[in-house]
């Protein structure tokens, strides 16, 4: 702590400083989170409030059939989402720690999907899942004798398929990450353990494993929170089907303003979006401060 | 020979001792195998797109082949001048441009501010810039482009730029970095009589290089793929970018190689950026990221 001192001239010059920023801030981020709660209590004809109607936007919102459908999907991008996509930049992260040679062209190679626009990747890997025998994926399984398969337009797969689309653009960035923190485990350790007799899969397991797990804690919350609000990649691979089965609150929340321009509604659905990830970063803090403690 | 440079090997369970056994060798070999073919899967998206885009609509629907016929650049100008993508090029340019110095000069600020100045109550603000860290901007997308319409800013650049000068990532960036320089510096210069403007200027501006690089490369890739707030607020206005463009395809009926070839325009200048500051991206992605 700094000399307790009242309201100096320096302070007031470090608020000027730090103003317009905070200005952008406020216009950006945090006015429009309350201007969502007003927004979403009246009734509008395009961007003009009418009348106060309480919360007639949210009854309307969630007895649309279409809200059940991306209420389930989303938590099934969620669910998937975990399954592939946290796993896979782990495994990636092991992989390229074990390697001594052409680790620089691993490193570029596997984070470059980062650099692809999340645009440029959704339409290339729409081109992938093209249920045609002309399709990319269904070309190279050609190539073993399968048969072409529905991708996409299976409604079982798509949101996996979707998913697969996210880590392929994602999953390096974060390999690098776990990257960083397995070259920081103390060599010391893994000594230790050779004297005591693990082989290499023991030691991965028992030491690498453990020392990503703190970190992983970290990033699985944060994949959650991101995949929570997954919009473009359905809406530009499937647009929401086939029949809603990839569908994702997002999605319904950019129909309702932007398609329908009932902006109160969509702002309702904001609302509860934003309610579930206040929940979910107040999980994150909470999990994060405990680490540092 | 390959497993020569295991010895020397500093990180990871397999130690430089292990590579004597055959077992650890071939181990070894596999797991490059492996990582050469995650490679391979991580650019063949990117290079397909290119092959693809020298198909004609015909030979894309028909023929069940990855390599095309011929390699005809020619069907890349005539797709380039159809689209006007010199246009939308330079629309980017102009929209990546100003995001980049707004992200830069106003998240730097806050920055300084935080870490240097800290003014009394700055916790509150930092505490609010922390949590908007985790609700990121397409939440609240409605009531933004509400407001930008309401104060007449829609089908301006303008609300674009300003944007990026509100990102709680760059700021903490810039806040790390800043609170890593020699404070006697700071306080020397104070004591010479420099305002608190003037310090920023003329000492941490010229030891911030390195922070700014990597703001600035995380800024111009960021804006250059924005899309969906840049299509709400500029579509229609004839200042649509690369990425607005590409993004109205999926509601303009187009043949399939336009788009192709038109997603291997948007790929150019990410790609080159990353050829040239590879590993400044790939070090501050794996150092910035935990953190923020």
């Amino acid at each position: 702590m700094r000399k307790r001192k009242s309201f100096k001239k320096r302070d007031l010059l470090g608020w000027l400083v730090m103003l317009p920023t905070l200005l952008l801030f406020a216009f950006y981020v945090w006015e429009p989170l309350l201007e969502n709660v007003r927004l979403s209590m009246f009734s509008a004809v395009r961007y003009e409030l009418q009348e106060f109607v309480a919360f007639d936007n949210y009854i309307k919102v969630i007895n649309n059939p279409d809200f059940i459908a991306a209420f389930k999907n989303t938590f099934s991008y969620t669910l998937w989402s975990l399954v592939i996509g946290f796993l896979v930049p782990i495994a990636l992260g092991i992989l390229i720690s074990e390697t001594v040679r052409f680790k620089g062209l691993f490193r570029v190679g596997i984070y470059f999907p980062n650099i692809v626009p999340g645009l440029a990747t959704v339409w290339i890997w729409s081109f992938f899942f093209n249920p045609g025998k002309t399709g990319v994926l269904n070309i190279i399984l050609s190539k073993f004798g399968i048969d072409p398969q529905l991708w996409l337009t299976n409604p079982h797969w798509t949101i996996p398929l979707i998913i697969i689309t996210l880590t392929w653009k994602s999953a390096g960035a974060t390999a690098l990450i776990y990257m960083a923190n397995i070259s920081s485990i103390s060599p010391d350790l893994y000594e230790a353990a050779t004297i005591d007799g693990a082989g290499i899969r023991q030691r991965i397991r028992h030491i690498t494993l453990p020392s990503v797990f703190s970190l992983a804690k970290t990033l699985l919350l944060l994949q959650i929170i991101s995949v929570f609000q997954i919009l473009y990649e359905p809406m530009v691979m499937t647009n929401g089907g086939p029949n809603n089965a990839s569908i994702s609150l997002m999605m319904l929340m950019y129909r309702y303003a932007f398609r329908d321009f009932d902006f109160p509604s969509g702002a309702a659905l904001s609302v509860m979006i934003c309610i579930v990830l206040i929940i979910l970063s107040g999980i994150y803090t909470v999990a994060t401060r405990k680490k540092e403690d | 020979m390959l497993f020569q440079s295991y010895t020397d090997k500093k990180d990871g369970a397999i130690r430089g001792y292990d590579i004597k056994s055959p077992k650890v060798k071939v181990l070894a070999a596999v797991i490059l195998l492996m990582c050469f073919l995650i490679v391979l899967i991580c650019v063949f998206p990117a290079i397909w797109v290119m092959l693809a885009g020298f198909k004609d609509i015909k030979e894309f629907t028909r023929n069940a082949t990855i390599w095309p016929t011929a390699f005809d650049f020619e069907k890349f100008r005539v797709t380039w001048k159809a689209f006007k993508f010199g246009k939308y090029y330079f629309n980017s340019a102009i929209a990546v441009g100003g995001s980049t110095i707004c992200a830069v000069i106003f998240n730097g600020l806050l920055a300084y501010g935080f870490a240097v100045l800290k003014p009394k109550g700055y916790k509150v603000a930092w505490a609010l810039v922390m949590w908007s860290l985790l609700i990121p901007a397409t939440t609240s997308i409605v009531a933004v482009i509400r407001n930008i319409s309401l104060i007449g800013l829609k089908g301006s650049f303008i609300p674009i730029w300003l944007a990026f000068g509100a990102n709680a990532f760059y700021v903490v960036l810039f806040k790390e970095f800043f609170e890593g320089l020699p404070s006697e510096l700071l306080e020397a210069a104070r004591l010479d009589g420099c305002g608190v403007l003037q310090v920023f200027i003329r000492i941490m501006l010229p030891l911030s290089k390195p922070i700014i690089m990597v703001v600035a490369i995380f800024a111009v890739t960021a804006a250059w793929s924005d899309f969906l707030f840049p299509y709400l607020v500029l579509n229609g206005s004839g200042k649509e970018t690369v990425m607005v463009k590409l993004f109205a395809f999926k509601d303009t009926p187009t043949d399939a190689v336009s788009v192709l070839r038109a997603v291997v325009f948007s790929i150019i200048p990410p790609t080159v950026l990353f050829a040239i500051f590879q590993k400044q991206i790939t070090d501050s992605a794996a150092a910035g990221a935990v953190k923020g």
